[in-house]
């Protein structure tokens, strides 16, 4: 394990410069080369000399406000800031002088005489940068006294639970002000007042909980004193060691120093080497991780023979063999095929390794599948068959060289923020924005971002937009033909080029269809075809559809058309949900395909890993989850091993989902809590967090990156060891001692992880796949010579439309998103301070809607579709277009899967979560599932507190 | 079998037909036949092709792609 003691990141005073022309100067007699562009104060940190600074910090842009670095350069008039002069060359600079040690010191003084004398108390002592400062000018007197006005009255605002800001001790330095602005992109904060009247105010003198603080802690990772602290830090003091691990939210992966006391974590911090993040973070990473420790952690192996008993907390030993003796009892009694497992996006892929190892190998079948089925699937078949590869092109520090962005069905500020942050930085600089999505995402109008297109497609047109689009570039001849001649395979193209000149794709022809003005999408189309670089970031506003599949084709198809695939600043981007969803496909977690997205059929990748296991493995596709569910129902399905999944709250037709889970005669749910699913279940395992256990992520940049344990599993074991002892008592042997030993089979058998060890992880701290003899420091952007298949694949994307249409009964059009601050089904964050700011999901309805039904502000609404009912408050809202309402799905009783029906993608049986034909109305009190569900969840917790489980110690 | 699920493998196989070019082409299928031969469990393709030989109405692409999945596939489990 990297174990590193407690020591703030070096801080080199501004940003790096890269890719400028080396210049050479002097600075304090020693020569130092750096690129053109480097302030002198990086320079100079980076030759080892360290001159005093405060309003200076190597993540922002340097603002030459708080006067301590001045220095001494030979031919400059005066005593200029060291951050904001660049480097020339030949300088010569001097750092140190008695001249500049004098007004070095008046500065400090200005700034003690207004500054709390507690050091000795303060949640920073020891942390503080103007402590250091002033120890490292000198500071011996406060020649002004401390009798003055001054500002140590100042209130504290405690208004958000993460942190504290202490306005008494505030420098007035803006770090946070500009973290805020050019880090994160919000702009929540600013200096009010002038002189000695100025003072930080988030939002308009609000408290930072009420204003458009997002609490990424930007601003707190940026202040150089206790203004602005961590509340954990307050409460336990500083770390004294830290690890570096990776986020087990989102899809982003960013990289995190676990700051410890003994193995209690106090804080994470934003790793600035993490290759994803480079030092920032959003409110769920940051500090959202308290749910590893909350009291409704279940730490003992539980049992039960029906789901109406109580549970019996077991001996793991106990809990296995009994799983082992069901699981062989039900293959005999109803066939090999009767059994079969889930994996989890969200655990390691070394865990997800073993499962599908598990089942190939020890159930003898290939029921295999994962999450992925209900978000990127279609991501997985439509860029296989075009590209050659189910993954994203780039890396997500590509966007700083795009010039066109084009985001459809995602919208990163809340469900991938800091790529969110990283596109709004480009935006600024200029960058163009094309956003298709049928509601009015942040994106399209914030501080400082405007989208020059917004295409507010109907839910269901995505594939009618998408081919307005190719056939408006190709009718006005604006497809790259040399890349298309080189790259594409040519004789397809001839096909495809055919089939979208048609005038059936006319964006005039589908504007009833896409309920898009023809005008803008034709603009739309010119402006990412002829403005540079383009790229494209999609989400699951294009996969969960029934054309989901094709949608991703059509989007590779633009793509290819522009030449905007195999540099940096372009290409496809999907963008991943889980933190580990791209590894568990990576891994072979679908039904059809072993590891490395090797079709079952591929004989030569059946051998080897019959070979490096010992047994024949059935060459024929298993069940995808809904497919498990149905043959359930039907009774043909009746085991199922669930790892780190909540079915029963995220898949569709929630009712459908219950029934077939009843349906079961064992199911084996592996968690950290008692989810919805596991109400349902006859043995519960517990899980392990991220923190608890090794092993390594992969993140929507292909990135592979180490997690790190950091306290002892509470209970006990590690995910994987869980596994590997479910597979031992079924006959399957597994004798991995450690996860690397897991991963370095992975890399013995899939070509493109042949490269990756734990060395290397170590080496590199983290490397994007394929990584091997071609690639032996792994592949930041793919396709760069030819597409994975060889020639890209022009695949034809002939729109239909979905069944599921707005008709008298169901007149508007359901489609569902996510919001910051809860992740997903809300597990993890909903046990934590983030429900302060999304303690329910709400239902959001154009106002022509609800003023037709008579809808005001905060009613409560009955939605109803073809397959169930549920009630949300309503909030009105513009955001929608008319005929389109929009909720998140954080909250189990929300319902909202109650509402989405079973109509998914054609290829992939990807679920249409986007688009469900509703009514909406007002009610008075919950639906009838709400209240039975209700009734459901008392009664499960009843059966669980008996079962006698531990305690949870919360620090 | 369930008269549900027979109607689900229905839907299912109609789809992709008509995603691979039902109606357009006359490859469209081979193309049917090879998706359900990838990714459907041999399962699902013995009771679709069951319900078809029963009399069940199917549509005619689906019915084509379904002859050549029953020529090709060897009887499994």
């Amino acid at each position: 394990m990297m174990l590193q003691f407690y020591e703030p990141e070096q801080d080199y005073g501004t940003p790096a410069m890269a890719g400028g022309e080396p210049v050479s100067l002097s600075i304090d007699g020693e020569s130092v080369t750096v690129p053109a562009g480097t302030s002198v104060l990086r320079a100079a940190a980076e030759a080892g000399v360290k001159v005093p600074r405060l309003c200076a910090t190597d993540s922002l842009e340097p603002f030459g406000s708080c006067r301590v670095c001045l220095v001494e350069i030979d031919g400059v008039k005066g005593y200029p800031a060291s951050c904001t002069t660049p480097v020339k060359p030949g300088m010569v600079v001097r750092t140190q002088t008695d001249r500049l040690a004098g007004l070095r010191r008046n500065v400090m003084e200005l700034y003690i005489s207004d500054h709390p004398l507690d050091c000795l108390t303060c949640p920073t002592n020891g942390d503080c940068e103007l402590q250091d400062t002033a120890g490292e000018v000198g500071l011996r007197e406060v020649r002004y006294g401390f009798a003055g006005a001054n500002h140590l009255d100042a209130a504290k605002d405690t208004s958000n639970p993460y942190f504290t800001f202490d306005a008494s001790k505030c420098i007035v330095c803006s770090r946070c002000v500009r973290a805020c602005e050019e880090t994160q992109g919000t702009f929540a904060l600013t200096i009010q007042g002038r002189g000695f009247g100025s003072s930080v105010s988030a939002g308009q003198g609000e408290a930072f909980m009420d204003s458009e603080c997002v609490s990424c802690g930007a601003c707190v990772k940026a202040c150089p004193t206790a203004t602005l602290t961590e509340n954990t830090i307050i409460e336990q003091g500083k770390p004294e060691h830290s690890v570096v691990t990776t986020c087990a939210y989102c899809g982003v992966g960013c990289a995190f120093r676990a700051e410890l006391k003994g193995s209690t974590v106090v804080r994470m911090t934003p790793h600035k080497d993490g290759k994803a993040n480079e030092g920032h973070a959003c409110v769920k990473g940051r500090f959202a991780f308290g749910y590893a420790s909350h009291k409704d952690r279940i730490t003992r192996p539980m049992i039960r023979a029906t789901i109406d008993e109580p549970w019996r907390t077991v001996s793991w030993e106990e809990a296995i063999a009994y799983t082992a003796a069901r699981f062989r009892e039900i293959q005999q009694q109803h066939g090999r095929n009767s059994i079969g497992a889930i994996s989890s996006s969200r655990c390691t892929n070394e865990e997800v390794y073993l499962v599908q190892k598990l089942v190939r190998a020890g159930f003898g079948n290939n029921n295999i599948d994962t999450c992925a089925r209900v978000c990127h699937s279609p991501t997985g078949y439509g860029l296989k068959t075009t590209l050659g590869e189910s993954a994203g092109t780039q890396t997500f520090a590509s966007v700083a060289h795009t010039d066109v962005a084009l985001v459809m069905g995602s919208n990163p500020t809340e469900a991938h923020p800091v790529f969110g942050s990283r596109l709004k930085r480009r935006l600024r600089q200029g960058a163009k924005l094309i956003v298709i999505d049928p509601r009015g995402i942040e994106l399209v109008d914030a501080p400082h971002i405007r989208a020059d297109y917004h295409l507010a497609v109907n839910p269901g047109a995505n594939v009618a937009v998408l081919n307005a689009l190719a056939h408006v570039i190709v009718t006005e001849g604006l497809h790259d033909q040399a890349f298309i001649a080189e790259r594409c395979d040519n004789s397809q193209f001839a096909h495809w080029l055919e089939f979208i000149r048609d005038p059936r794709h006319a964006p005039e022809a589908l504007e009833q269809a896409t309920g898009v003005p023809p005008q803008l999408l034709r603009e739309a189309a010119r402006l990412y075809a002829t403005g540079g670089n383009a790229a494209i970031y999609y989400g699951l506003g294009v996969t969960e559809h029934s054309q989901g599949s094709t949608a991703v084709m059509a989007i590779a198809n633009l793509a290819m058309l522009t030449g905007n695939v195999g540099r940096e600043g372009v290409g496809v981007n999907p963008m991943r949900g889980q933190n580990n969803v791209q590894g568990s496909c990576d891994m072979g977690s679908f039904p059809h395909e072993l590891p490395g997205y090797r079709h079952l059929s591929d004989a030569a990748a059946r051998g080897l890993f019959e070979r490096e296991w010992g047994v024949a493995l059935d060459p024929d596709p298993g069940m995808r989850i809904p497919n498990m569910f149905d043959a359930a129902i039907d009774g043909e399905f009746r085991g199922l091993y669930c790892q780190g999944e909540d079915v029963a709250q995220s898949d569709p037709n929630t009712q459908h989902i219950q029934a077939a889970l009843a349906a079961l005669d064992c199911l084996v749910v592996q968690d950290i809590f008692l989810n919805e699913t596991a109400k349902f279940a006859h043995v519960f395992l517990p899980g392990s967090s991220f923190l608890e256990k090794n092993g390594t992520f992969t993140n929507a940049e292909r990135r592979i990156s180490p997690v790190r344990r950091v306290m002892p599993p509470l209970a006990g074991k590690e995910d994987w060891e869980v596994t590997q002892d479910l597979a031992n008592a079924m006959g399957c042997a597994m004798h991995y001692s450690h996860p690397s030993q897991i991963m370095d089979e992975i890399a013995r058998l899939t070509p493109t992880f042949h490269g990756v060890s734990y060395a290397r992880l170590d080496e590199l701290g983290s490397i994007q796949w394929p990584c091997n003899e071609q690639a032996p420091d792994g592949t930041p952007t793919m396709h760069v010579d030819e597409f994975v298949r060889g020639k890209g694949f022009f695949a034809l994307t002939e729109y239909v439309a979905t069944e599921e249409r707005a008709n008298r009964r169901f007149p508007l059009l359901l489609t569902t998103g996510r919001i910051l601050s809860q992740y997903n089904v809300g597990a993890q964050t909903r046990r934590t301070a983030n429900s302060a700011w999304h303690p329910e999901d709400i239902l959001e309805i154009h106002p022509f809607d609800a003023e037709e039904r008579g809808v005001a502000e905060g009613d409560w609404l009955g939605i109803q579709s073809r397959v169930g009912n549920t009630v949300l408050r309503a909030r009105i809202s513009e955001r929608v277009k008319p005929g389109v309402v929009y909720t998140t799905f954080h909250h189990p009783l929300s319902g909202a899967n109650v509402i989405t029906t079973d109509n998914s993608d054609w290829a992939t049986n990807c679920p249409e979560y986007k688009v469900t034909a509703v009514q909406v109305s007002r009610v008075t009190e919950p639906s009838a599932w709400q209240a039975r569900q209700q009734q459901f969840d008392r009664r499960q917790q009843q059966l669980l507190d008996t079962a006698s489980q531990p305690v949870i110690e919360v620090p | 079998m369930a008269r549900g699920q027979i109607d689900q493998l229905l839907k299912m196989a109609g789809h992709i037909a008509l995603n691979l070019g039902a109606g357009h082409d006359a490859a469209a299928a081979d193309r049917t036949a090879e998706h359900i031969s990838r990714f459907w469990t041999p399962a699902m393709t013995r009771q679709l092709i069951a319900y078809w030989r029963g009399g069940g109405e199917v549509p005619s692409v689906v019915a084509a792609a379904l002859a050549s999945l029953e020529n090709s596939q060897p009887e499994k489990r």
